[in-house]
């Protein structure tokens, strides 16, 4: 599944690339994360549950790694998750961008990720699996954006 | 395969359903029809842990008309609506929509509430209900509230039916005066998931300029979508071929939001949203002119 797309934060890039580098606040803003650890220097683990209206959470071990990071500008993410109805794998690079607006800094990100999905979930829900992933982004960006808001 | 464990009821009356999914709080699902739900509980990606069954209660089943409308029960199976004369003679759009959902074995046990509260958005029921301008009633133990259909989708499958709640009416108001409709869908196969469905319905007023329309899009994003500004282009115009054309256009070019899966590309869906818009407006046009 091939997702790209931009999203535009009402603040400066170095607080928004400050954000994307905090665990407390990602466990927040991503849907469904019960717990998001920092293992590594740059890698994390934690316990995403996923569920779509009324389908049952589907819980999965999720591993992520942040590679070829440039301060303040991208980083790629590498996403291995496992749980009982399948699997993810996958990368999502990430850009940020600062453009100058009469209201203050804004930043606009580009977002690509490529994940492979398998197990049941894609057996049974391939036709879903982009809008969910669609939506998830979507809340977590916007949850992001709030926390921005809140910060400054 | 076999579901999760879960403890079943069986209530008798609506009342008695209501006050079971209040007790049970968020644990309950209702079980209408169950052509989503069991595969879905079999498949375990979903288990809730208590099932209150409908298919007791025949005060859920009903089409009934009157003054203002339709008003068709929750329990109300596909096939009863699909056969009923009432339905053919008041609401020929759900008349001619019916035999494209599934299979006869699947709409002989799927209900008009499932569906519609179940609101996977390929379905063609949602679609329908937005297209129509339905009228959606919910239930709960507080006692009852109406949503019209354009508030009652919010996402993929997720409505305006909070946990306690059931949809138990389905209110579909009379068709207006010199108004046209039309549906159709392409799938694979007959009874698949549509890769795009369209579903319309026009008003023309006495000079023959289109007073309303409204054009339902399903399995283009993640709820039937309103082709708001497809619907602006048509306001008010004479219905011609290069209208109904522009209209086309504005419905696939920025009222949907299609996803890529492994039957069809997004880009591949926009282009048969645009060609299926423009099938279905010339058809209901054709039909409001002859009405």
């Amino acid at each position: 599944m091939i997702l790209n797309g931009t999203f535009t934060f009402n603040g400066p890039r170095a607080k928004v690339w400050e954000l994307l580098q905090d665990p407390a606040v990602l466990a927040k803003a991503l849907p469904g994360t019960k717990s998001l650890t920092k293992v590594g220097e740059n890698s994390y683990e934690g316990v995403m549950k996923v569920s779509v209206g009324p389908m049952s959470a589907a819980e999965f071990a999720v591993n992520v790694e942040l590679k070829d990071q440039v301060p303040p500008e991208r980083f790629v993410m590498h996403v291995d998750g496992k749980g009982g109805v399948g699997f993810t794998k996958g990368t999502a690079t990430i850009e940020l961008l600062e453009i100058k607006d009469q209201a203050g800094p804004v930043t606009v990100m580009n977002y690509s990720s490529d994940m492979q999905i398998g197990g049941k979930i894609a057996a049974v829900g391939q036709r879903l699996l982009e809008s969910v992933g669609k939506m998830m982004t979507k809340q977590a960006l916007d949850a992001l954006n709030a926390e921005l808001k809140a910060r400054l | 395969m076999k579901p999760a464990a879960f403890e079943y009821f069986r209530p008798r009356s609506v009342d008695e359903a209501l006050s079971l999914l209040a007790e049970h709080d968020g644990d309950a699902k209702p079980l209408a029809g169950g052509q989503s739900l069991i595969p879905a509980m079999n498949f375990r990606l979903a288990t809730p842990s208590v099932l209150v069954d409908l298919n007791g209660i025949p005060e859920l089943g009903y089409i009934k008309d009157d003054a203002d409308g339709l008003r068709i029960g929750g329990m109300t199976r596909q096939r009863q609506i699909e056969r009923s004369p009432l339905i053919s003679s008041k609401a020929p759009l759900m008349a001619e929509t019916m035999p494209h959902i599934a299979h006869v074995a699947i709409r002989n046990r799927g209900t008009i509430g499932g569906s519609v509260a179940h609101a996977d958005p390929a379905a063609e029921l949602p679609a329908l209900m937005v297209a129509l301008n339905a009228e959606l009633e919910i239930s709960s133990t507080q006692g009852k509230r109406s949503v019209p259909a354009s508030e009652f989708f919010l996402g993929l499958f997720t409505t305006a039916v909070q946990p306690g709640e059931l949809l138990t009416e389905i209110r579909i108001p009379l068709a207006a005066e010199r108004s046209g409709s039309a549906f159709l869908e392409i799938s694979r196969r007959h009874g698949d998931f549509a890769l795009v469905g369209v579903v319309a319905v026009v008003r023309l007023d006495a000079q023959g300029l289109c007073a309303d329309a409204r054009i339902a899009l399903l399995s283009v994003g993640d709820r039937p979508m309103l082709a708001e500004q497809a619907i602006a282009v048509l306001k008010g115009q004479r219905p011609s071929a290069e209208l109904i054309r522009a209209a086309a256009d504005a419905a696939a070019g920025g009222d949907i939001d299609p996803s890529s899966d492994i039957h069809a590309s997004a880009r591949y869906r926009r282009q048969l949203a645009n060609v299926l818009t423009r099938r279905v407006l010339e058809r209901a046009f054709e039909r409001a002119r002859s009405a």
